[in-house]
């Protein structure tokens, strides 16, 4: 199996009504393999990995809130999260955007090249993601909390993917 | 199964070792294989003791159950006077595979034994006595204890004596046979210093000796059991009491061997061993100083747990550290990890001592959750303490000597006083005996030692809050050596269950330090370890793992671990799948699923994960119908697709909703909460998409049955519309949302009209809709339809409130596909924003109606209008005929009509309605009320009004009055007076032209003013002329009411009449001539019959002429004068002589109202019929609206003066020949009489002589025709009223000849009454042609006509 990288993009976060919406904005992927069982499972693996995610989330603003305002600053800066967790096929990576927007970057465990994938690396695919997530809801017509259906955004998306790997 | 190396250092995440399995040999053999889930850090300091049920089944075994697990811990004062804190855990079954790793971790020892039994005879008796030996045997090797509860019928409790124990002995023989059994030959010399001089009975008989009393039934003789003897409805008071006993007990060998264990010799030790590491070691140089170090190190470990377990923690604490120190030395990974794992458990009951004081954490997986007294404190056991505290233990062999309670009440000694009271004494007594078991041991290890007393010297906190031992780890800590500990459990494969065991003991005490990252990456290693389990078992990890993760709020992973367990429960490699509990447990990931049961909050919020939604419950549906309860099959399914609908294909609702059909095809779903045998209750789903209702509106009666108020309501204003609300305005419309501004009547059909759409690609039966309401009672009426795929559907839902109030409207339930479903309104799905419900006020029912109506003469017409629909009648009429049109109304309801009201409304102006239509409004009030299926006759007359006066003749003017008039040459220069107000007055025209009343009489203003030249001739002033037909729209509207609202709300029924009006006949002119007699003139009307039939046309009583169709035809209608003192007499209210004095104003009013009343009285006294030979239709025709010239007024009037002519002094008769001889001299007398009441002035009388060639030529020039003597014209200044002129004059006729005497009489006076005299005498004014001044002219009439001949 190559690698395979695999984007998951949503959590919307409704401040108006401070609830939780955790439903799938956009849901991505490359590789050869596109079983819909293996999608499925996939799919477990992030919304499981939400928890872990809201949890860091959580505990990153308690901190913030009892600490010093140096950290609060770093910490609005660091949307990133860092890995989740992982299994034995795959890693998962979170990052919240300021909006409560999460981010879920899954990839294979190993690459082929048998180098690990560099921290760095996921950070700056997911602020790329970032980015692109950004355009894309700029889009007039686009009603926030809906699944992003921009096919641009989804070739963006791809591509992003690729060059990375 | 190729695990690749992950960096353990970078990564917390992954705990597992690659370097596992290096130690660890082939798998199968004594590997622990049953994980015990359910494990706590507080439990490395708890005794293990067995409770089982035995023999029949105790229905009151829970309850006991509970009331031991209370007693899970007792405060034992120890040799030292300490009191110590003897934590217990009880378990229901317990694997003896587990058992063998007891000297790896004593905790895992089952060191007691309870059994509760029921026995009803000596045979039951025998089995379970054989019973709880042979348990006893099964875990002999670590038993110390037991006791036998048993319920059999003896009321009368056997005698207990007090048992005898020989705890020592017993301490020793399990010791010898757990260190023995095993049949593991250890070094001799050790086993020589283990099994020291006393002897052991092997088998456990010897265990205990109780003598057993009983009346009936005897214990078996091996039976040697401490037993208790209760009636099976015994409150077994003293249950508490004697399992405190055991736990004493238990404490006390536990205590020894403790105490045994540190006075061993510390190069004597045995190897303790791991069960699977026996092999390992044979063979192996156990003189070595490795392994000596490595003996040392474990039973160093041995001891801590021991000491753990007897409830000093402190000392423990030292312990596992020394431990911990002297096998890492050693690399001996795997006991290392468990000195570490016990100095963590030591911390964490320190740390956290609220950890074990909330019970609930015996969680056996067949007792889940359902114990409500989880959170009970042990302060329960407190209250038996007292009675507890006067029981003497039985004295103990070796204790005997010290006077020792075995529990302290806590309200005596607090802990922390007592403890520090008596720590030095017994720190001295350890000392000693530690030293003095040291000391013995001559040859051990300076290192050892030196560790051994500096753990034990320094330590020895006693107070548990005040904790300052340097080995006490905090909470980062504890975790982080956790973590060392399961890296190094990883490294063997068959401790992969204690590994197991410890990332559950460490995530549970990462939930308690509120560390949830730490505790789900315990959890998450879990995953990791590679354990042969059985399915079971692995589904009780799943368990026990989402029940954790939900612990620390992760409920996403609870639900992902619940889900995996379901499938587990059901896979193909479970021998024996359970559907029930699979079913369970995904039922139980709902919330993790971000899911409820309630369909409508799932809809309402829409959060989670949809694709995983709807997998989980397809699969719920699954486990279901798999489990045997198609009804919850079809509850979920039908969830799945009322919640999911939104995210499912058209393809995915297609199929699912044919599997919905094939569900519900075995058990039909409700509108009705399902309730599971766990109690939970699954809330009805209602399918609110199939089929999907666009619109729903309640709908106002149709019109006729619709009720109205029956007094309007007082007008708000002036206006009919306003944008102001007089009140607020905001309030009034948020208060009547939702409710409707009309009403439904009670025991009527109202109806609530819907758009349905099928968005299934197949054809969908939706059966049984009704409406669902609140409120008044309301009966709904089923309805079944059928919708095609995709074409919006209206349907109608009918049904009848029985009561009167407020309905409310709430939705609207359905059948179909094989599910009952309320819709309401309310739980609607968004993109159709209904209100919550709709309000209707149902009044009490009204009467309803029906008509039957039929026109008199030609009865064929007989319409008759069934269900009140606004029925059209058709009439058709001719002009002036009359008809009678019959309503029959027939009461269809069950409500007697008590107010029937009848009007009319039509384009016509009211005068002229009630002329056409006419009703007895009496003759409707008598046939009130109408009862109940009974019926009323209503008569209305009809009558075709017309105005018969056609100006349709304007044109032709000159056919007819021409020659007429030409006969009267004074006339042309008669001037007619004030030419505008000669004309029909408004008042009368508004009145009688039927033509004009069909719109308010605008264009006579116009018309009027165009009109000057048919004053001359006088036509009639008809907008429209009766030659053409019209058409009538009149409606009948019957209001009616009866019943109990009859005062407030009627019905209303329209009866639609269209009357066609058919002209008949017209008189195109008219005009008047004076008759042969001076009392009556001649009305001669031109009549043109406008039908196509032949008429008959009656003029005077006597006469009658056939008018052929479309013909016209002259008649002459002889008639009376109209009388001069009725002229003046009905003058309104003012005599003419009034009248004339009046200024020209008022004048010319009068003259006008001469000539009303002149046309009044042609118009009354002329009386016309017509009937068409053919059909036999009669009608009547007036000249109504007759207009009459100035010159027509003085003919139709009678003339104020009365002339009386004479010649040769004879009176002249009407049409009289008078005949003379030329030369023949004629006296002409003229008298005048004025019969005016006022004199008349200025009255010229003349005259005149002329011939008429009757061809319209009139010679005046007789001057040598005929002589005159004296005046032929005399001015009269005065004739005073009643008075009387004569003049006389003679004639001579000339030459014989037709000549004519134009007799008349004009005055200037009555016009302009100003001018008194202007020249009166010598002017003569006949001649002025001033119209001002000759205003009247009488003419004598007919003109005296002589015959002159020879």
């Amino acid at each position: 199996m190559t690698t395979r990288s695999w984007w998951r993009h949503g959590e919307s976060y409704r401040m108006s009504r401070l609830r939780t919406k955790n439903s799938p904005l956009y849901i991505g992927g490359i590789g050869n393999d596109t079983n819909t069982d293996n999608e499925l499972s996939r799919q477990w693996l992030v919304h499981t990995a939400l928890d872990a995610l809201e949890e860091r989330l959580a505990s990153n603003n308690s901190n913030t809130t009892g600490a010093n305002t140096n950290n609060t600053r770093t910490d609005l800066r660091d949307l990133y999260l860092g890995l989740l967790y992982s299994t034995d096929t795959h890693k998962i990576y979170g990052y919240v955007t300021n909006t409560r927007i999460k981010l879920v970057l899954v990839t294979s465990s190993t690459s082929p090249s048998g180098s690990n994938i560099r921290d760095a690396e996921v950070r700056t695919a997911l602020r790329r993601l970032h980015a692109l997530y950004a355009d894309a809801i700029c889009n007039p017509f686009h009603l926030p909390g809906d699944q992003i259906t921009s096919l641009k955004f989804d070739k963006q998306v791809k591509n992003l993917m690729l060059n990375n790997v | 199964m190729s695990f690749t190396p992950r960096s353990l250092a970078t990564n917390v995440i992954s705990m597992r070792s690659s370097v596992s399995y290096i130690l660890s040999h082939a798998p199968g053999e004594s590997v622990m294989s049953h994980p015990d889930y359910g494990q706590h850090a507080q439990h490395h300091a708890c005794l293990l003791v067995l409770v089982k049920g035995i023999g029949g089944m105790l229905k009151n075994f829970n309850k006991l159950w509970e009331r031991i697990q209370k007693v899970n811990n007792i405060k034992v004062t120890d040799s030292s006077g300490q009191v110590r804190d003897i934590w217990v855990r009880y378990v229901r079954d317990y694997p003896v595979e587990n058992n063998d790793w007891g000297d790896f971790q004593t905790h895992r020892r089952l060191l007691g034994l309870i059994t509760l039994s029921k026995f009803t005879n000596q045979i039951e008796l025998n089995e379970v006595c054989r019973v709880h030996e042979s348990l006893k045997v099964k875990y002999t090797n670590t038993l110390y204890d037991s006791r036998a509860f048993m319920f059999g019928p003896i009321s009368k409790k056997p005698e207990q004596e007090p048992e005898t124990y020989s705890i020592f002995e017993d301490d020793k023989t399990s010791k010898e046979s757990s260190s023995l059994g095993e049949k593991f030959s250890l070094p001799s010399d050790q086993a020589d210093s283990l099994s020291s001089a006393e002897s052991y009975p092997h088998s456990s008989s010897s265990t205990t000796s109780l003598p057993i009393q009983e009346e009936n039934y005897t214990t078996p003789s091996n039976f040697k059991t401490h037993a208790m003897f209760y009636s099976e409805n015994d409150p077994v008071t003293d249950l508490e009491q004697n399992v405190a006993d055991l736990i004493n007990s238990l404490f006390w060998v536990v205590e020894s061997k403790r105490l045994e264990r540190s006075r061993e010799k510390i190069e004597k030790v045995s190897l303790l061993l791991a069960p699977f590491e026996k092999k390992d070691f044979v063979g192996l140089d156990m003189e070595s100083r490795n392994n000596k170090k490595r003996c040392m190190g474990r039973v160093t470990k041995n001891l801590a747990d021991l000491t753990l377990q007897s409830g000093l923690i402190a000392d423990s604490l030292n312990l596992y550290h020394n431990a911990a120190e002297i096998l890492k030395a050693v690399n001996d990974w795997l006991w290392l990890a468990a000195a570490k794992e016990g100095l963590c458990a030591a911390s964490a009951i320190l740390l956290y001592p609220n950890l074990r004081n909330p019970t609930p954490l015996q969680r056996n997986a067949s007792l889940q959750e359902s114990s409500p007294n989880k959170t009970k404190p042990l302060s329960l056991f407190q209250p038996n303490i007292d009675p507890f505290k006067k029981y003497k233990l039985p004295s103990s062999p070796l204790r005997s000597s010290k006077t020792s309670s075995p529990v302290n009440p806590p309200s005596e000694l607090t802990p922390s006083s007592s403890e520090s009271l008596e720590t030095s004494s017994r720190q001295s007594e350890t000392d000693n005996a530690d030293t003095e078991s040291l000391a013995s041991s001559s040859d051990i290890e300076y290192q050892s030692q030196k560790s051994f007393y500096m753990s034990d010297h320094p330590s020895i906190p006693r107070q548990p809050s005040q904790i300052n031992n340097q080995y006490l780890l905090n909470g980062e800590e504890i975790a982080e050596k956790y973590r060392k500990a399961i890296i190094h459990y990883s490294k063997y494969q068959n401790a992969g269950i204690i590994e197991t065991e410890a990332c559950f003991k460490a995530a549970r005490i990462a939930v308690e330090q509120n560390n949830s990252l730490h505790a789900s990456s315990f959890l998450q290693n879990v995953i990791f370890i590679n354990l042969t389990l059985s399915e079971q078992e692995k589904i009780q990890r799943f368990d026990t793992l989402a029940e954790l993760y939900k612990e620390i709020g992760f409920l996403r992973k609870a639900a992902f671990c619940q889900r995996l367990a379901a499938t587990r429960q059901v896979s193909p490699n479970n021998p024996n799948p359970d559907w029930q509990r699979c079913y369970y447990l995904m039922l139980h990931s709902f919330p993790g699923h971000r899911l409820s049961l309630d369909p409508n909050y799932v809809i309402q919020h829409q959060v989670g994960w949809p694709a995983l939604q709807i997998q989980l419950l397809q699969e719920l549906v699954v486990a279901a119908r798999r489990m045997g309860h198609p009804a919850l099959a079809t509850r979920h399914m039908t969830f799945l697709l009322q919640t999911m609908w939104p995210h499912l294909s058209r393809q995915e609702h297609r199929d699912l909703a044919i599997q919905l059909q094939a569900l519900s095809a075995q058990c039909e779903g409700g509108p009705v909460p399902l309730v599971l045998e766990t109690g939970e209750v699954i809330p009805p789903a209602n399918l609110t998409h199939v089929p999907r209702c666009s619109a729903f509106l309640p709908r106002p009666p149709p019109s006729p049955r619709a009720p109205h108020m029956l007094k309007c309501k007082p007008q708000q204003g002036p206006f009919i519309f306003t944008p102001i609300h007089f009140g607020s305005l905001e309030r009034k419309a948020r208060k009547d949302e939702g409710k409707m501004e009309y009403l439904w009547v009670e025991d009527d059909i109202c109806e609530v009209q819907m758009k349905l759409t099928n968005p299934l690609p197949f054809e969908l039966k939706v059966s049984n809709m009704r409406l669902l309401t609140s409120g008044v009672v309301f009966e709904s009426i089923p309805e079944t339809i059928i919708l095609p795929p995709d074409s919006p559907t209206t349907v109608n839902l009918h049904g009848t409130p029985k009561e009167v109030g407020e309905l409310q409207v709430l939705g609207y339930s359905t059948h179909t596909l094989g599910v009952k479903s309320n819709c309401r309104l309310k739980n609607m799905p968004t993109p159709n924003k209904f209100l919550p419900s709709y309000t209707i006020e149902v009044i009490p029912s009204l009467p309803t109606i029906t008509i039957e109506t039929s026109v008199a003469p030609s009865g064929s017409v007989s319409l008759s209008s069934l269900e009140n629909v606004g029925s059209t009648t058709n009439i058709t009429l001719y002009n002036g005929e009359s008809t009678e049109c019959t309503m029959r109304i027939t009461n269809t309801s069950n409500v007697p009509i008590e107010y029937l009201d009848i009007a009319i409304q039509s384009n016509m102006d009211s005068q002229l309605q009630s002329k056409v239509f006419q009703l007895s409004n009496e003759d409707i009030q008598a046939q009130l009320p109408i009862p109940p299926n009974e019926s009323a006759t209503v008569t209305m007359k009809l009558y075709g009004e017309a105005d018969f006066l056609d100006l349709g003749g304007v044109g032709g003017e000159n056919l007819f009055p021409n020659s007429l008039t030409s006969n009267y040459p004074s006339r042309v220069g008669s001037p007619v007076p004030n030419v505008q107000s000669s004309l029909p007055t408004q008042s009368s025209n508004a009145q009688t032209s039927l033509s004009s009343g069909l719109i308010p009489n605008r264009t006579s203003g116009s018309f009027r003013s165009s009109n000057s030249h048919t004053t001359s001739w006088s036509a009639p002033i008809s907008v429209m002329p009766p030659s053409r037909g019209r058409q009538v729209e009149a409606q009948v509207i019957i209001r009616y009411s009866g019943g109990s609202g009859k005062e407030v709300h009627c019905r209303q029924s329209t009866l639609q009449i269209n009357l066609e009006l058919l002209p008949s006949m017209s008189i195109t002119h008219w005009d008047v001539l004076p008759a042969e007699i001076p009392s009556q003139l001649y009305l001669v009307l031109d009549v043109t019959n406008l039908t196509s039939e032949e008429m008959d046309f009656h003029y005077t009583p006597s006469k009658h002429i056939l008018i052929e169709s479309k013909e016209s035809c002259r008649v002459p209608v002889p008639l009376d004068r109209c009388p001069f003192n009725l002229t003046s007499r009905t003058n309104e209210e003012s005599n003419s002589e009034d009248m004339l004095e009046c200024k020209s104003t008022v004048t010319g009013s009068s003259v006008t109202s001469v000539e009303e009343l002149c046309s009044a009285h042609v118009t009354e006294h002329v009386s016309l019929s017509w009937q068409l030979l053919h059909s036999e239709t009669r009608g009547k025709a007036s000249v109504k609206g007759i207009t009459l010239s100035q010159a027509m007024i003085d003919i139709v009037r009678m003339s104020p003066l009365n002339w009386e002519v004479s010649v040769n002094k004879q009176c002249i008769k009407p049409q009289e020949e008078l005949n003379c001889t030329a030369g023949e001299c004629l006296s002409l007398g003229v008298g005048v009489w004025n019969h005016l009441r006022r004199p008349l002035r200025q009255l010229c009388l003349s005259v005149q002589f002329y011939q008429d060639y009757n061809n319209g030529v009139h010679t005046y020039k007789l001057d040598n025709r005929l002589a005159t003597a004296g005046n032929n014209k005399i001015v009269l200044a005065s004739l005073p009223e009643s008075s009387k002129a004569y003049h006389e004059c003679t004639v001579v006729f000339l030459t014989p000849g037709e000549y004519k005497i134009d007799i008349q009489c004009s005055t200037t006076e009555p016009v302009l009454e100003d001018i008194p005299v202007i020249g009166d005498t010598d002017h003569p004014s006949i001649i002025q042609p001033c119209p001002g001044e000759v205003s009247h002219v009488w003419r004598f009439i007919p003109p005296v006509a002589i015959s002159v001949t020879d």
